[in-house]
C-alpha cells in the first residue's frame, strides 16, 4: 500500500492542511481592508450607532396644543394634568381649531386636544363629557404618548369627580357604583415598552449574520478575481480536499466572531443598559449553532460571488426584509405562509426569535427548542451545501489546470 | 464647445452607459429586481394593515359562567385570539417565553361573585414588551375588555337602582377621549411603514448603483475612455453616465408610487403631483449623494461600504419608526444629511396630511440642495478618474 493511501496519513495531512488553510484565511482577512470593515468595523460601530439612535427608548414631551372652548375650571385642570405627564407637553392654548391646525402644519405641535363648549356643563349635569384628540400620524409614538396621557388624565379626573359627586353615600357604597372592576396592566420583560429594548437586540443578531455574508462573500469574490481561472479554490497542494477547506476556513470565521459576539451581545447591551436577563450559558449555547449556520450559509453564497463587490450590491438591502420576516416587529402570526417559508431559509429568523426571548424574556433552551433545532438543521444543511460548492470548485479548478496543461503541451509540440 | 456638441457628447456617454448597464446582470438585479422584490414583499406582508388574531393566554382562576363569557368576548375582538387557557400563571408565562402568546389576561378567583357583591375584584393583563407592535395592539384590546367588563357590571347594578344609562355612564366614565388619527384613521401599519421603507430601499439601491457604476470605471481602468467619450469634459461625462440611471430609477419610483397610492389606495391628500415631484427629487438627490460618496472615497469597495452603511442607517435615522425629535440633538442634525429624511417630511405634509405646499417648500429645496454635492467633490473625483491607480 502506498503511503498516501493510508488512513492515518490522510487524517494527519488533513489536519495539517486544515490549519494551513486556517492560517492562510486569517491572513486573507487581515490583509483585506474591505473585509476588515465588515468583520470588525461594522459589528463594532453599528450596534453603538443603533443603540444611540434608539437610546431614549420612549418619547418624552410630545408637543400638543389645546383648543379650550369650555374655558372652565375642569378643562384647565385637565390641561394642567396632561402637561404634567412625562409623555406630553402642552405648548400653546389656541383660540380655535383653525389656529391649532396651523400649529400642526408648521410642525410646532403634533396633536390637538379640543374641549367642546359643553364640556364642563355636561360633567356637572352628570352626563358623559367628551374631549377630542387629533393626532398627526407621522409618528406612531406621538400618537401613543397622547393617547396614554389623555386616557390616564380622564380616568384620574373621573375618579376625583365621582368622589365629589357622591358626598352623601358612604365611601364603600360609592366605590361600588364607581369602579366595580378595577384593572391593572403590566408590561412584561420590557417594562417601559422602550424602543431600544425592543429593536436593538434583533438588530445585533442580524448584524452578525449580514456582516458574515458580506465579509465571506467578499473573500470569495476576491479569491476568484485573483485566481487565474476565476476559481474559488487556489491551486495548491494544501487545498486538496473539501473538508479541510470548509473546516479550515470556518475555523477562522468562528474564532473572529467569538470576539464580535462578545462585543455585540454582551458588552453593547451593558453599555446602553438594554435588557439582559438571559443566562450567559444559554445565550452561548444558542449562539453557537447560529454562528455555524450563518458561516456555512455565507460560504455557500460566496460560491456564487464572482467579484469582490457583488455581495454588497446583492445582500445589503436584504437586511430590511430579514428584519421584518423574523417576526420581531410584524408578528409572525401575521406573516403570509409563503414569506414565512422564505424566512426559514435564513438563520436570522430563528436566531432573532430565540435570542430576544432568551435575552429579553429570560427563556431557557427548553422554551426556544423549536428555534434551537431549526438552527442546527440549518447549520447541517448549509454545511453540506458549502461542501458541495467547494467540491465543485476543486473539480473545476482541476479540470481547468488539466486543460491548460494540455493546451501548453500542444503548443510546445507545434513549435517544435 | 457649442450646445450641440455638448448634447452630442452626453448622448454618446449615455449610449455607452446603456450598453454597460445591459451587459452586466448585477445592474438588472439592483435597479429592477431588488426594488420590485421589496415592493412586493412589504405590501404583501402588511396587506391586512393591522395584524389580526394575535394569540393570548387566559388564566381563569374563577371558572364561572361570567368569566367564560368574558373570555368569549375577548376572543371576539379582531386583534385578539385566545389560544391557551390555564389555571396557573406560570404556565401562561412559559407560553409567552415560548413565543406562543403575546399577552396574558388574568381573571382572579371568585371574580363573578365578588364583582356582583361589590368587592371590586381586579382584572390584570400582561403584555410582552419584547414584541412592541403585538404588545400595543393587545394592550388596547385587553384594556377595552376590562373597561367594558366594569361598565357592564356598573350598568347592571345601576339599572337595578333605577338610574338611566346616561346617568350611569356619566358616573362610570365621566370623561371619554374621542380620538382622531389624522390621515390614517385605521392606524394601518402598511401606510405607516411602507410609505417610507420603500423609498428608503430605492435610495439605498441608488447609492449603491451610482457608486458601483463610477467605481468600476476606476477599478477596470476604463475611466479615461469614459471621459474621452464625453469629449474630455467631466461634467458632460458624468451627466451622460447618470442620465440613463435617472430614467430607470424614476420609472421604478413611479412604479412604487402607483403601487402605494394607486393599487393600495393609501392616503394621498395632496394629489399625485407633489409626491411624484418629491420622488423624482429623491432619485436625483440620492444620485448626487452617491457621486459624493465615490468622490470622497474613490475606491470601489470603500465607496460601496460607505453607501451600504449610510443607506442602511437611513431607515432608522429618518424617524418614521422612532421620531427624530426623540433622538439626541446630534442625531437630529445628522438626519438632515439623508435625502430620505426630507422625502419623509414631504410625504407627511403632502400625501398624509394634504397641507399647503408652502409648508414643505424647504424640504423640496433641501432635496434640490443635494445636487450641489457633486460640484463640491467634482475636482477630486476627476483627478481620481484620471490619475488614480486601482489598488485591489
Amino acid at each position: 500500500m502506498k503511503r498516501e493511501h493510508r488512513l492515518r496519513y490522510i487524517i494527519k495531512e488533513g489536519i495539517q492542511d486544515t490549519f494551513f488553510i486556517w492560517k492562510d484565511e486569517l491572513k486573507n482577512v487581515f490583509k483585506d481592508s474591505g473585509v476588515m470593515i465588515f468583520f470588525f468595523l461594522v459589528p463594532f460601530v453599528y450596534p453603538l450607532l443603533y443603540a444611540f439612535i434608539y437610546n431614549n427608548e420612549v418619547v418624552h414631551n410630545a408637543k400638543m396644543v389645546v383648543v379650550d372652548q369650555s374655558d372652565s375650571y375642569l378643562s384647565r385642570e385637565y390641561i394642567r394634568k396632561v402637561d404634567a405627564t412625562a409623555d406630553v407637553k402642552v405648548v400653546a392654548v389656541c383660540a380655535d381649531m383653525e389656529e391649532a391646525k396651523r400649529m400642526l402644519d408648521e410642525k410646532k405641535a403634533y396633536g390637538i386636544l379640543y374641549f367642546p363648549s359643553e364640556f364642563s356643563k355636561n360633567i356637572h349635569k352628570g352626563k358623559q363629557a367628551t374631549v377630542s384628540l387629533y393626532c398627526d400620524m407621522s409618528a406612531l409614538l406621538f400618537y401613543k404618548a397622547f393617547l396614554l396621557a389623555t386616557t390616564e388624565v380622564s380616568l384620574e379626573i373621573g375618579k376625583e369627580l365621582r368622589a365629589q359627586n357622591n358626598p352623601s353615600s358612604t365611601i364603600e357604597q360609592e366605590k361600588i357604583t364607581i369602579n366595580p372592576i378595577p384593572y391593572e396592566s403590566v408590561a412584561l420583560f420590557n417594562s417601559q415598552n422602550g424602543f431600544a429594548s425592543f429593536l436593538v437586540p434583533a438588530i445585533l443578531i442580524l448584524v452578525i449574520q449580514q456582516t458574515l455574508i458580506l465579509g465571506i462573500g467578499m473573500l470569495g469574490g476576491t479569491a476568484r478575481e485573483k485566481n487565474r481561472f476565476h476559481c474559488l479554490v487556489p491551486i495548491s497542494r494544501h487545498f486538496n480536499g473539501t473538508l479541510r477547506i470548509v473546516f479550515g476556513k470556518s475555523l477562522t470565521y468562528i474564532l473572529l466572531y467569538v470576539v464580535v459576539c462578545i462585543w455585540a451581545l454582551a458588552v453593547v447591551p451593558k453599555l446602553f443598559s438594554l435588557p439582559q436577563v438571559g443566562e450567559p450559558w444559554t445565550v452561548m449555547l444558542f449562539i453557537l449553532p447560529y454562528l455555524f449556520a450563518s458561516i456555512f450559509l455565507s460560504m455557500t453564497l460566496s460560491g456564487f460571488m464572482t467579484s469582490r463587490e457583488s455581495p454588497m450590491l446583492v445582500f445589503v438591502f436584504t437586511s430590511v426584509i430579514l428584519l421584518f420576516i423574523s417576526g420581531v416587529s410584524w408578528p409572525k402570526e401575521a406573516i403570509p405562509p409563503f414569506w414565512k417559508a422564505v424566512g426559514y431559509l435564513f438563520p436570522s429568523t430563528p436566531g432573532i426569535q430565540g435570542f430576544i426571548r432568551i435575552n429579553t424574556a429570560g427563556a431557557t433552551l427548553n422554551e426556544v427548542a423549536h428555534e434551537y433545532h431549526t438552527l442546527w438543521i440549518q447549520a447541517g444543511v448549509y454545511f453540506i451545501t458549502a461542501c458541495m460548492i467547494y467540491r465543485y470548485q476543486i473539480m473545476r479548478s482541476r479540470k481547468l489546470i488539466i486543460k491548460q496543461y494540455r493546451y501548453m503541451k500542444m503548443q510546445r509540440m507545434m513549435h517544435r | 464647445m457649442t450646445l450641440k456638441q455638448s448634447l452630442h457628447s452626453i448622448w454618446n456617454v449615455a449610449k455607452r452607459e446603456i450598453h454597460r448597464l445591459t451587459s452586466k446582470p448585477i445592474y438588472f438585479f439592483c435597479m429592477l429586481i431588488a426594488p420590485v422584490l421589496c415592493v412586493v414583499f412589504f405590501l404583501s406582508l402588511m396587506q391586512e394593515g393591522l395584524p389580526t388574531n394575535l394569540p393570548i393566554a387566559v388564566v381563569d382562576m374563577d371558572g364561572s359562567a361570567t368569566s367564560r363569557n368574558l373570555i368569549r368576548q375577548l376572543d371576539a375582538f379582531e386583534q385578539t385570539e385566545v389560544v391557551y387557557k390555564t389555571a396557573t400563571f406560570d404556565d401562561a408565562r412559559r407560553e409567552m417565553q415560548k413565543g406562543n402568546v403575546y399577552g396574558i389576561f388574568y381573571i382572579p378567583k371568585d371574580f363573578a361573585v365578588e364583582a356582583t357583591t361589590g368587592k371590586q375584584p381586579t382584572l390584570s393583563f400582561y403584555t410582552n414588551g419584547t414584541y412592541l407592535i403585538a404588545a400595543s395592539l393587545l394592550f388596547r384590546d385587553m384594556k377595552t375588555m376590562s373597561v367594558l367588563a366594569g361598565a357592564s357590571v356598573g350598568l347592571q347594578t345601576g339599572l337595578a337602582k333605577g338610574y338611566t344609562t346616561d346617568q350611569i355612564m356619566g358616573q362610570l366614565q365621566p370623561v371619554v377621549v374621542d380620538t382622531h388619527a389624522l390621515g390614517n384613521p385605521w392606524l394601518n401599519y402598511s401606510v405607516y411603514l411602507n410609505n417610507t421603507i420603500l423609498p428608503g430601499v430605492l435610495q439605498l439601491m441608488i447609492f449603491l448603483v451610482t457608486v458601483f457604476s463610477i467605481g468600476t470605471e476606476l477599478k477596470y481602468s476604463t475611466a479615461r475612455q469614459w471621459l474621452q467619450t464625453g469629449g474630455n469634459s467631466f461634467t458632460l461625462s458624468l451627466l451622460g453616465k447618470l442620465l440613463p440611471q435617472t430614467v430607470i430609477f424614476t420609472v421604478i419610483a413611479l412604479l412604487c408610487c402607483s403601487a402605494l397610492y394607486g393599487f393600495n389606495a393609501f392616503p394621498l391628500n395632496s394629489g399625485w403631483m407633489p409626491m411624484i415631484v418629491a420622488l423624482f427629487l429623491l432619485v436625483i438627490a440620492s444620485q448626487a449623494v452617491g457621486v459624493f460618496m465615490i468622490g470622497v472615497l474613490p475606491t470601489l469597495r470603500l465607496g460601496l461600504s460607505f453607501a451600504s452603511l449610510f443607506g442602511m442607517i437611513a431607515f432608522s435615522i429618518v424617524g418614521f419608526s422612532f421620531p427624530v425629535l426623540g433622538m439626541d440633538p446630534i442625531l437630529q442634525a445628522l438626519s438632515t444629511l439623508f435625502p430620505l429624511r426630507h422625502y419623509f417630511l414631504i410625504y407627511v405634509d403632502q400625501a398624509l396630511n394634504g397641507r399647503e405646499l408652502f409648508y414643505s417648500w424647504t424640504e423640496y429645496a433641501w432635496l434640490i440642495g443635494f445636487l450641489i454635492l457633486p460640484f463640491l467633490i467634482g475636482k477630486h473625483l476627476k483627478n481620481a478618474l484620471l490619475y488614480f491607480k486601482y489598488i485591489p
